[in-house]
């Protein structure tokens, strides 16, 4: 029997007291831990996830998967490059990282480390498409709009604590290019609304978003509410009866109105955060939304994403200067990531947070696609190296890819998958694909495999035809 | 490992055999705890050295089922929690199974006996849920008495009686008996047993494949229930380990007695084509005979809704008074709220006739109209003002084709045929939405004409069967690629779940009575062919859903539910097949449809509510009226500007893709009219790549948090205010103008004392901020009733 919250009634009794009722009168929780299990947990591993989304394209030989260091020098054969950045040693045995993610390297310990992720082909690289594919598990298009997996988590779930926003999305805008490929996919699609992002686009301006409008304080937040019930208490509407659409709006309001009021929201306040720890996650809006991420989790949000933001030809993007770049975002994301983790663990969360740490498609410096269905090329790369700026890696590679997963059930300091230590760096050992994360993902948080929902008399499931399974050796 | 890949026979035998092993414990360690129980009472050891021997045998094999069970666990495909406290509790019950021998062996008398009584403890939940697996949740529960019900429903559609069991049935009989049959098999059986999937060698979808049977022979006696192993299996007690069906709910008593009946009959198969057992709707149009008006009934709709109130025993209700009436048609023809003064001035009006009047008035507002219409019509043919597709020139937009075409009132099979068969200016409907690099079979931009013309225009459902023959409807993958070669270059291969079959389809209208389409290589001439074909006035099912999707629209519910599903049955066929002929009869004139609707006493009866989104599209709907909806988000919007202050400024309009003199056009940058926004996005405008035909008008957190403190909106508000304040000094003055501009009416007395003390006794900012705010997340201001 699945202790499983329907969103919509979770939402419609928010009160303390109704919240205890519903507890006590819940299905009994699994009868080996004896005890009652707390509101928002799962009869999983992991009860919070969070996406650390490096957009764009990362290559996994440039960070946590290091090949063979080749320095750069004036008229080099790019061919011979296969790593622009010596190799570091992390807290496990053997296993080394890319110069630049040695804090990251240091928490390995408390996770695993997946070497061995292929990206689907879809036959032309388009960094929104293959997104779109990696956060819906489905390939546009698609005759029904499909969900994101932040959104089957909200709807199966719910919210974790029902005045934090069950899928919070944090750090992409979408004044950008590609912006529309890119709302295609940051949607609940056809699950609703309902369970669609909020959006964060500034961490630190994440309070705005849950505090009563610019320059009204709490007083008159509470009196304009007031206002609102007493019109709706004294007006002659009362003559219709009730309907879903007015229920339904009445409910959200109060619901919004409780948000905006609650302690918790302050967690989306950044400047309460102590100095020192704030500025060790200030490397800008990538940092900042780990640090939120954090403190929202602490305060019980059910899924986070949080992205280095894509934008074409930014970030992860590569298509030139790869290695002076990669320099820039290795910066940015090692001392904020580790942070997150080893915060999280203190505070005790991380058994119960699943964090993952991934990347659309990796690169490399030759091959574009993958080494045996090369697709069309998009960069111009040099057979010779005769400026640094060719010095990296700019082609879209799907074939060896690297995942961190943290927490929640994972296996802590592990290591899977395996990539030629050769061009082509591909995957030669326990390929893992999307349905399989997805599934790991599901499975952590006890959602079960073949979940589905029926959209114009079809099946429509949270991996393609129900068919991925859990990768069961990532987790303890 | 990712790559599943057979397993070796080896495990494959050793995880089965945890079902055998597994009872060695559960015996051993309860015998030996009721034998320790006995020389517990009588206080002696004399059992002693038996107990030993069985709690080691136990334990040893409580190891060793633990092991084959994990095995068996990690090849088969459970899932579920079920399986997750079986082995749990099953590893459980091994510890202190294996404690319980520690505590023998160090002769910890006391601690050996508790953890014997809790193995046997753990034996027993664990047995429960492994038994839960293998027969079932509902084994134990299924056989009370209380538990009866969950028998299933009959799966039969057309109620066949048993009427004439002497005499010879009729061929008509024997027609509605195999029917009858067929749906019962196809709900219960084709699960297991059809073309996807075959277990015990049975398919029971096709004639000669029922007859033939499966593994062990056939599985019908003709003329002797008692001998068919059909029945037999269908009548096993439930947990029998075979029958049937093995997964889901047991055949009702009526669907086994049907197929008892049938079989006793001979099994009869009519000859000649089979009848669809999914319900299809007519295509041909039909003009029903219109029932008797009476003195208050004269109008055709008004009498066919008559007759199926008197059917249903329903009774005519007070229509709805001027306000309220004003109020809906504006909402509905132009989307706007009507002004104070047009609504006294409509309940000053004495003449008769002044509701077909205000309507008549409302429809020449070609511009208001088509700035209205527009939202649903871009979110039917997928139109919007960016979006996926245009770095790779995979979308283009219609907007001003689509404009110019409401504006105008473009007879319907126009708007159709320039859709199908269009020119520049239209063809971003049938182009389909490209990305870069390759895509599913199903999902190519020909198919995405087929089953976006089949979904938009005829109410048909073509996505299952480009991909695979349909489970819910009898089109197949063939005529999914014959209807998309007719939008293609070339002839598309045959790809069944994206795998190429090496087969052709040729070219095929889906419905062949609507003519052939002749063999071209030019694809242009064929659209046109085909635009031809889906207009013609016998193409009774494209002017239904369009009528069906307007009546949607005007009354908050379709006669058919859902709109792209026009085989469902209508709760009135009458009124469908009569409101669909007279628009052909007229002129295929949207414009007099939408007015004949609106100016029947049908529309003008009281709205209903509907206590659960879920009612309005289940098929027992019992129409008493229009059904409640909430503003769309384009209509939120427009109602905020003209009752207050306009949401959007000048600049918002998309002026690229609109007719170039739109600004002269529009009284304020309406919200059809510019490029979605999160606000406008929280509020339910669909993302477009899709088509989409019905908004979901429940309200959300995100809507609320969009509408609390929602940049777009709380700006727009607060530069309101300050012109309010500016224009209204006191503030009795204030709370009635903008009572009377957002809900049509005075404030009551309590209203306006809730009202002014807010807005203080001269009218502050914050206070009109304030009250304009709560105003519009008000009820009465959201829907339309």
């Amino acid at each position: 029997m699945k202790n499983r919250w329907n969103r919509r009634e979770f939402l419609q009794k928010t009160s303390a007291a109704t919240l205890a009722a519903m507890a006590a009168s819940a299905p009994l929780p699994s009868l080996l831990s004896g005890c009652t299990k707390k509101i928002g947990q799962t009869n999983g591993t992991a009860d919070t996830v969070i996406l650390l989304w490096m957009a764009g394209g990362m290559a996994h030989t440039e960070t946590f998967d290091p090949k063979r260091y080749t320095p750069f020098e004036t008229g080099m054969e790019g061919n011979r490059v296969l790593s622009t950045f010596k190799s570091v040693p992390t807290v496990l045995d053997g296993i080394h990282f890319s110069e630049g993610l040695e804090s990251i390297g240091k928490v390995m310990d408390k996770g695993t480390l997946i070497r061995s992720y292929v990206a689907a082909d879809l036959g032309h690289i388009l960094h929104s498409r293959h997104q779109y594919h990696w956060h819906t598990c489905y390939e546009p298009p698609q005759t029904v709009a499909a969900p994101h997996i932040g959104a089957w988590i909200a709807k199966e779930l719910g919210p974790k604590n029902p005045v934090i926003p069950a899928f919070i999305d944090i750090g992409q805008r979408f004044t950008v290019g590609e912006a529309e490929e890119l709302k295609a996919f940051h949607t609940a699609g056809f699950l609703g609304n309902e369970y669609g992002p909020f959006f964060i686009p500034d961490p630190s301006q994440g309070l705005e978003s849950v505090r009563p409008p610019v320059g009204m304080d709490a007083k008159r937040f509470e009196r304009r509410n007031q206002l609102y019930n007493d019109l709706i208490s004294n007006g002659p509407m009362g003559e219709f009866g009730s309907d879903y659409q007015k229920e339904s709006l009445k409910r959200s309001m109060e619901q919004a109105y409780m948000l905006l009021n609650s302690p918790e929201a302050k967690a989306f306040n950044l400047t309460t955060e102590p100095k020192e720890s704030y500025d060790i996650y200030n490397t800008g809006r990538f940092g900042l939304g780990c640090l939120l991420a954090k403190r929202l989790t602490q305060q019980g949000a059910r899924f986070i994403s949080v992205t280095t933001e894509y934008e074409p030809f930014f970030g992860w993007d590569t298509h030139e200067n790869g290695h002076t770049r990669l320099e820039g975002m290795k910066k940015m994301i090692d001392g904020p990531v580790a942070q997150l983790i080893k915060d999280l663990d203190q505070s005790g969360h991380l058994d119960r947070t699943l964090i993952i740490l991934a990347s659309e498609f990796s690169r490399d410096m030759m091959v574009e696609g993958r080494p045996d269905a090369k697709v069309q090329e998009q960069v111009n790369q040099p057979e010779i190296l005769s400026d640094m700026k060719f010095y990296g890696m700019h082609r879209h590679f799907t074939d060896g890819c690297s995942i961190l997963m943290f927490g929640g059930g994972i296996k802590r300091g592990f290591v899977y998958g395996k990539t030629a230590d050769e061009r082509p760096c591909k995957t030669i050992e326990n390929p893992v694909k999307i349905d399989g994360i997805h599934q790991t993902i599901y499975h952590a948080l006890s959602i079960a495999p073949d979940t589905q929902y029926e959209i114009e008399k079809r099946p429509f499931y949270t991996t393609p035809d129900g068919k991925g399974k859990a990768v069961m050796d990532l987790l303890a | 490992m990712q790559e599943t890949t057979e397993t070796f026979w080896l495990w494959q035998l050793l995880g089965r055999l945890h079902p055998l092993i597994v009872h060695f414990p559960i015996g051993l360690l309860c015998v030996a705890l009721l034998l320790e129980i006995v020389d517990w009472r009588r206080k002696s050891t004399e059992l002693r050295a038996g107990i030993k021997a069985l709690v080691w045998i136990g334990a040893g094999s409580s190891v060793l089922a633990a092991a084959l069970g994990l095995i068996l666990a990690n090849q088969e495909e459970y899932g579920g929690d079920t399986v997750v406290v079986h082995q749990w509790s099953g590893i459980a019950t091994m510890a202190l199974a294996v404690g319980a021998v520690w505590a023998l062996r160090t002769e910890r008398q006391s601690l050996f006996r508790s953890l014997l009584f809790m193995t046997v403890g753990g034996v027993t939940v664990a047995g429960h849920y492994g038994a839960l697996l293998t027969h079932g949740e509902d084994y134990i529960s299924g056989v009370l008495p209380f538990n009866k019900s969950s028998e299933g429903e009959p799966s039969g559609s057309t109620n066949f009686t048993f009427a004439s069991t002497n005499q010879p049935l009729t061929e008509k009989q024997i027609e509605d008996l195999n029917i009858e049959v067929r749906s019962i098999l196809a709900h219960n059986c084709y699960s297991c047993h059809s073309a996807t999937k075959t277990k015990g060698e049975l398919r029971l979808d096709q004639k000669d494949l029922i007859f033939k049977g499966g593994e062990h022979g056939p599985i019908i006696v003709a003329g002797n229930p008692g001998k068919s192993e059909l029945i037999r299996r269908i009548t096993l007690p439930v947990g029998h380990k075979e029958a049937m069906p093995t997964k889901g709910k047991r055949l009702s008593e009526k669907d086994v007695a049907i197929l008892e009946y049938w079989i006793k009959q001979g099994a009869p198969w009519p000859s000649g084509a089979e009848k669809s057992i999914y319900r299809v709707a007519a295509l041909e149009p039909r003009m029903p005979e219109l029932p008797a008006a009476t003195a208050e009934l004269t109008q055709p709709i008004d009498r066919l809704t008559n007759a199926y109130f008197q059917k249903n025993k329903i009774t005519w209700k007070k229509l709805v008074d001027d306000r309220t009436y004003i109020r809906r048609v504006y909402l509905d023809v132009v989307g706007l709220l009507p002004k104070p003064e047009e609504i006294q001035a409509f309940e000053a009006d004495n003449r008769p006739d002044k509701r077909e009047i205000l309507v008549r008035s409302l429809l020449n507002r070609n511009e208001d109209y088509a700035q209205h219409w527009l939202t649903f019509w871009n979110d039917a043919l997928r139109n919007d003002y960016s979006g996926t597709g245009y770095i790779t020139k995979g979308r283009y937009d219609i907007t001003k084709w689509l404009y110019t075409s409401l504006k105008t009132n473009k007879p319907y099979n126009l708007f159709v045929k320039e859709l199908i068969s269009p020119t520049k200016e239209s063809e971003g409907f049938i182009k389909g939405i490209k990305w870069r690099g390759t895509i599913n079979a199903s999902q190519r931009t020909e198919m995405q004409a087929a089953q976006n013309v089949a979904q938009v225009f005829l109410g048909l459902n073509l996505k299952c069967a480009s991909c695979h023959d349909s489970f819910i409807s009898d089109w197949k993958l063939e005529d999914a690629y014959a209807f998309a070669n007719i939008f293609a270059d070339t002839t598309l291969e045959i790809h069944r779940c994206d795998k190429p079959t090496g087969k052709l389809a040729g070219r095929r209208v889906l419905f062949k009575e609507l003519g052939e389409i002749k063999e071209t290589p030019v694809t242009e001439e064929r659209l046109k062919e085909l635009a031809e074909f889906l207009v013609q006035p016998k193409d009774g099912r494209l002017y239904r859903t369009l009528v069906n999707r307007v009546w949607a629209q005007l009354m908050g519910r379709g006669i058919v539910e859902p709109v792209d599903m026009m085989d469902n049955e209508p709760w009135s066929q009458d009124l469908l097949d009569w409101l669909a002929s007279d628009f052909v009869a007229n002129g295929y004139d949207i414009k007099k449809l939408m007015y004949a609707i609106l100016t029947s006493k049908t529309y003008q009866l009281p709205s209903i509510g509907v206590k659960d989104a879920g009612l309005l599209t289940s098929s027992n709907f019992v129409f008493e009226g229009m059904v409640r909806r909430r503003l769309t988000a384009e209509q939120f919007a427009d109602a905020v500007s003209v009752a207050f202050n306009p949401v959007y400024g000048d600049s918002a309009l998309e002026f690229k893709r609109l007719p170039e003199n739109i600004q002269k056009e529009v009284p304020f940058s309406r919200a059809s009219l510019v490029k979605n926004d999160p606000f406008l996005t929280a509020l339910g405008r669909p993302n477009r790549e899709t088509v989409t035909t019905s908004r979901n008008s429940q309200a959300n957190l995100l809507q609320a948090l969009e509408l609390t403190n929602g940049t777009k909106f709380n700006e727009a508000i607060k530069k309101g205010a300050k012109i309010w304040q500016a224009k209204y000094p006191s503030s009795e003055l204030l709370v009635k103008e903008l009572y009377k501009k957002s809900l049509g009416r005075e404030p009551l007395p309590k209203e306006l004392n809730v009202a002014q003390k807010i807005v203080g006794p001269k009218p502050t900012v914050e206070g009109i901020e304030d009250l304009v705010w709560a105003i519009s997340i008000h009820p009465e201001f959201q829907l339309i009733y």
